[in-house]
């Protein structure tokens, strides 16, 4: 029986995992589709999640102690709660969004913060309880049971949830169709828990039922919950990008990506300006490469009558989306490629005469990628001799506010060493135009000598493009901004800083509070606990400065990057199977482990300093196996030195999952933008160094 | 008592949650668009004892204000009427109580300057072809959430490069630069009233014309007072819903209707500017509202635009205007009786255009800024003579 009970549990366990990984991927989606979608966010989502599961797993054994023993029973309807809660928080998550904030508005980051964290509370803190609470279930029959291999079980759970998303679930089903099957394991495994410890009460079958009904009502409500206040939804699709909505409203289609109204068939002046300012400059433009393209484009194109353009769209269902709806059309020598645009040019040895980056802001590493040295240069190579390169930032209509002027310096800065001519033009948008000949201010004057008809830059342009506009723009630009290069990418800091002032907010009291709140918790850990607090740290680290690295020199490859998320989870298991098998378990066996972190993590200093482009793809997949591999090393010898006892268990695991979140949140938010990719690299290895010393006093004191 | 049977009470309970579905009970799953759902006011607050400890050089003491008790003051502007202790900052973020005294920070310290088309502000009736020589301070006394100057109209004077340009240079560098008129505008003008009022008289003295460009949230006295130097106006009305001013834009509407009426009853021309945002004033039944209050308080002369709008600011998570929807609108209140209806930030032609309220030909041909066709004889229609409302020459 007692064999049973533990395999029973085991299953709800790996069960857990899967459900909650899946489940953490699509809560991510949610909120960036409901709040806006930079680093910044992304990070705090993923703070928010570590630390309550961090919260959660402490306070299993001060709840187990005190208030609710162990008993397979209980973790029967926790699982249940578990299995349920999924559906009902991305319902709540979308119906609340326009409850607490107005609807259409962006929110702040405050405010983003605790929308998150309470949202998510409850889920992640009984996710956080399970784990541990499963642990000292077995050990009411089993106490020589070890912390380790739950930890392992819990692991494989993740590992697959991961990979059934990423490779599977995103591809196929909407994301409460996702819950409803990521979430039947769990049910099932839990009907087979009460199952065997003969448990056949009929609350079972009402508590199987209810959850089962829940997670199907989710399915039923989905189509409800996401629909407009505006006009009405006449697509909705989820592609392994984010979510892609098309809204109309009267003989408007306006495409939402991931819930910013991106591109609409009525958007005349932005399609005139993106396509003539750059094309007024050339004589007869031939060959023109088109990154990303919105309403309207395509017809202005057509009247410079090019021989071939390239129209480069990461997300195929974006593409698809804007011919089926009518925001852009089909023309002759139009090709459409699916690719990253910057891998694509990188792969291509083809020529243009205009090269038209049409892309937001630089609020995410990906999209900055297209706004650094490296991109400037490879653009340039692919420029014929009089080429245009264009590109745009957000406008403004009457000052331009500061960090929007240090964006716009630290852009100009880095591509003027590429293009001997820069011309900014102010307007709705900012259009930096670069070329080696020189570029001339009046467009519409260029546009009539070539025949071109246009409407809103005819009656505008001279309105709101006047010469004093044009000097005092280019006058404000600051010789001194620091440039913005792949490594050390400038525009996500000032992006940042731009989104606080929007809202008249400062991270500092965050920060201040998170700081204190760490340092109060580093001074209450053991040495042991700090080892995996920072080696959770290390890891989480790691695994973005590898992706980070991975898009500058391969691009965004969706299937790629799934699986570099994974080997960082993939690893964790032999890891963790290897130190549970180890017999000599020391601590200097821990510091030998943060030796090699260190190490590896000095290697890739050495290849990103190197350059990376000569490397294959996999090695960074061995080294994101490697660090994790090491990662998962350390849980099970810091608890056999532990004790392995129910308070080590609960410790060591949320001094893991406190040490991810701070990771995920410094790293993104904090060591990348404002230290660039090498000093943080560096960075943790300061931290691992740290943790040596710790543990290297520690030895000898005893 | 009597007592109910347990058939009876499901019966009264079912019947009691059915009648609670009406009332929107259960909420939040009863969000409605528009007004009802998020915060209902997002009106500013005084910023206490955010004062600077010095006042520096472009400091100028309020003109209407009432000193109070324990050094209080309480400004007379707007109607946010701030009422602020010594060392705090008015909601606008331009005035500051020192030690017992108001003044404006913005004096003479314009953040943003420029010449534009008239046709730009948008006034289509005044002295069209003209160009205006803008200015603006920071500071405002509402909280839009798609302003679209939110760089300086939600924030301090201290906080933005600007300019030293005194009402002398204001008027002289207009004159240098062919323009005639000067426009207060791009932030909330009123909260630099003190600056405006002593520009607008010697821009008066000197032959060039005051433009008022605002959202109209501005007490009596005031008001009147910048009427006697004021040619022209274009005043925001933003909705017709007092619950969408407070939701969207931070502010009262009645101050607002106000405002028109005293300019109406003044004599000077304005023009009125409804941008439609989608999901909120997309209301046709609304429009025809506002509508039937311009007509009966204003009469069907001034002119009204509709503009589109874009996600700007923090309403950056709706979608444009579909332009039909504007089209529909110009329709609707021409029909309700309004003879001059624009529609803006679209294209569409025919809504830029100025047609005879009369005989309905095209007296104004507008192809953005630029007017090809001028039909106008000093004030009159070319064709039928009829007097077109506006200030022309």
């Amino acid at each position: 029986m007692k064999r049973k009970n533990e395999r029973a549990i085991t299953r709800v366990v790996i069960a857990t995992g899967i459900s909650s990984v899946v489940t953490q991927l699509l809560i991510i989606r949610e909120f960036l589709a409901q709040f806006q979608g930079n680093e910044f966010v992304i990070a705090l989502i993923l703070f928010n999640w570590l630390i309550l599961g961090g919260i959660g797993t402490l306070l299993a054994r001060w709840v187990t102690r005190r208030l609710w023993k162990a008993t397979v029973n209980r973790l029967g309807w926790l699982s249940f709660v578990l299995a349920g809660l999924p559906a009902a928080q991305i319902l709540i998550i979308r119906q609340f969004r326009d409850v607490f904030f107005i609807h259409g508005s962006s929110v702040g980051f405050y405010p983003t913060l605790a929308f998150t964290f309470f949202t998510i509370a409850p889920y992640c803190l009984v996710l956080g309880f399970v784990l541990p609470y499963s642990l000292f279930v077995i050990r009411t029959e089993n106490p020589d049971y070890p912390g380790t291999r739950i930890y392992i079980i819990d692991n494989l759970g993740d590992v697959s949830g991961g990979a059934l998303f990423s490779f599977a679930l995103v591809f196929l089903v909407t994301p409460l169709q996702a819950v409803f099957l990521a979430n039947l394991p769990l049910v099932l495994s839990t009907c087979l828990l009460f199952r065997v410890s003969s448990r056949h009460h009929p609350a079972v079958y009402l508590g199987t039922g209810m959850t089962v009904a829940i997670l199907a009502v989710g399915i039923v409500l989905e189509p409800a919950s996401l629909n407009p206040w505006e006009g009405k939804l006449v697509f909705y699709g989820e592609s392994r990008y984010g979510r892609i909505q098309v809204q109309q409203d009267r003989d408007q289609f306006t495409l939402f990506v991931s819930g910013n109204p991106l591109y609409s068939n009525q958007n005349l002046s932005i399609a005139e300006e993106t396509i003539h300012y750059p094309l007024a400059q050339l004589h007869q433009a031939n060959n023109i490469l088109l990154i990303s393209a919105e309403g309207g484009m395509m017809v202005e194109l057509e009247k410079h009558k090019p021989a071939s353009v390239d129209y480069v769209e990461l997300d195929p269902q974006v593409a698809e989306v804007q011919f089926r709806f009518g925001l852009i059309k089909k023309i002759p020598g139009l090709k459409v490629i699916h690719q990253d645009g910057r891998a694509y040019l990188a792969g291509s040895d083809k020529i243009y005469d205009a090269i038209i980056v049409n892309l937001s802001e630089p609020d995410t590493f990906q999209l900055n990628r297209f706004f650094t040295d490296r991109f400037f240069a490879l653009a340039r190579r692919h420029l014929s001799g009089h080429g245009v390169l264009s590109f745009t930032m957000k406008g403004y209509d009457n000052y331009l506010d500061e960090p929007q002027r240090r964006k716009l310096s630290s852009l100009y800065n880095t591509v003027t060493d590429y293009f001997d001519n820069v011309l900014l033009l102010p307007g709705q948008k900012i259009f930096f135009l670069c070329s080696s000949q020189p570029l001339r201010t009046d467009i519409p004057a260029l546009l009539a000598k070539k025949g071109i008809h246009t409407r809103y830059i005819r009656g505008y342009y001279y309105g709101n493009l006047t010469h004093e506009r044009i000097e005092r723009l280019t006058a404000l630009i600051d010789p001194t901004a620091p440039k913005n290069r792949d490594y050390s990418p400038q525009l996500i800091r000032l992006m940042f800083m731009q989104w606080f002032a929007k809202f008249s907010a400062s991270p500092t009291i965050f920060i201040a509070v998170l700081g204190i709140l760490c340092l109060i918790y580093l001074m209450r850990i053991r040495a042991e606990e700090f080892v995996l607090f920072s080696t959770g740290f290390t890891v989480m680290g790691s695994e973005i400065l590898v992706i980070f690295a991975f898009q500058i020199f391969f691009g965004y490859i969706y299937l790629q990057i799934g699986m570099i998320v994974t080997v960082f989870l993939a690893g964790l298991l032999p890891g963790a199977w290897f130190g549970d098998r180890l017999r000599y378990r020391s601590k200097q066996t821990l510091a030998v482990a943060d030796g090699l972190l260190i190490v590896l993590m000095g290697l890739l200093i050495i290849v990103l300093k190197q350059g990376g482009d000569y490397l294959p793809v996999a090695f960074f997949l061995v080294f994101g196996f490697a660090i994790s591999l090491i990662c998962g090393f350390q849980f099970p010898v810091a608890l056999y030195l532990r004790g392995g006892d129910a308070p080590a268990v609960t410790r060591t695991f949320s001094a893991d999952l406190i040490g991810a979140a701070c990771g995920t949140l410094i790293t993104n938010v904090v060591l990348i933008p404002y230290c660039g990719i090498i000093w943080a690299a560096a960075g943790l290895i300061g931290l691992k160094l740290c943790s040596l010393i710790v543990m290297v006093v520690l030895h000898e004191k005893n | 008592m009597k007592k109910i049977s347990r058939r009876h009470f499901l019966y009264c309970g079912a019947g009691l949650l059915c009648s609670a579905v009406q009332a929107n009970t259960f909420w939040p799953f009863c969000v409605e668009a528009g007004a009802a759902a998020g915060p209902a006011d997002i009106r500013g607050r005084v910023f206490k004892g955010d004062a600077p400890q010095k006042l520096w050089k472009w400091s100028h003491e309020g003109f209407f204000y009432t000193k109070l008790d324990n050094k209080r003051v309480r400004c007379g502007i707007c109607p946010n009427r701030c009422l602020l202790s010594p060392g705090d900052r008015s909601v606008c973020r331009s005035r500051v109580n020192m030690d017992g005294t108001l003044y404006s920070l913005t004096y003479g310290n314009p953040c943003s300057m420029n010449v534009d088309p008239i046709e730009k502000k948008p006034l289509y009736h005044f002295k069209p072809r003209s160009k205006a020589f803008s200015i603006a301070t920071t500071g405002c006394n509402f909280r839009c959430l798609n302003c679209q100057n939110w760089e300086i109209s939600q924030t301090k004077p201290h906080q933005v490069r600007h300019y030293e340009l005194f009402p002398a240079d204001v008027v002289k560098t207009a004159q240098n630069t062919g323009c005639e008129s000067i426009a207060y505008t791009y932030s909330e003008a009123t909260t630099f009233f003190e600056y405006m009022i002593d520009t607008a008289r010697l821009a008066r003295d000197n032959g060039i014309s005051n433009l008022w460009i605002s959202n109209g949230y501005i007490n009596l006295k005031p008001l009147l007072k910048l009427c006697g130097v004021l040619d022209a106006a274009n005043i925001n009305l933003k909705s017709f819903s007092d619950a969408i001013y407070r939701k969207l834009n931070g502010g009262r509407l009645q101050p607002v209707l106000n405002t028109f009426k005293t300019l109406h009853e003044q004599g000077v021309h304005f023009e009125m500017t409804t941008l439609i945002v989608p999901g909120y004033v997309d209301d046709a039944e609304m429009v025809k509202q506002m509508c039937g209050w311009i007509l009966t308080n204003l009469g069907p002369d001034y002119p009204l635009h509709f503009l589109r709008f874009f996600p700007r600011y923090k309403l950056d998570r709706l979608p444009s205007t579909p332009v039909s929807t504007l089209v529909r609108f110009r329709k609707l209140a021409m029909a309700e009786g309004i003879h001059y209806v624009y529609v803006g930030n679209a294209s569409y032609p025919e809504g830029n255009n100025t047609y005879c309220h009369n005989c309905k030909k095209l007296l104004i041909e507008r192809i953005g800024y630029f007017i090809p066709t001028y039909n106008l004889d000093g004030n009159q229609c070319k064709y039928c003579r009829t007097v077109i409302p506006g200030r022309w020459t």
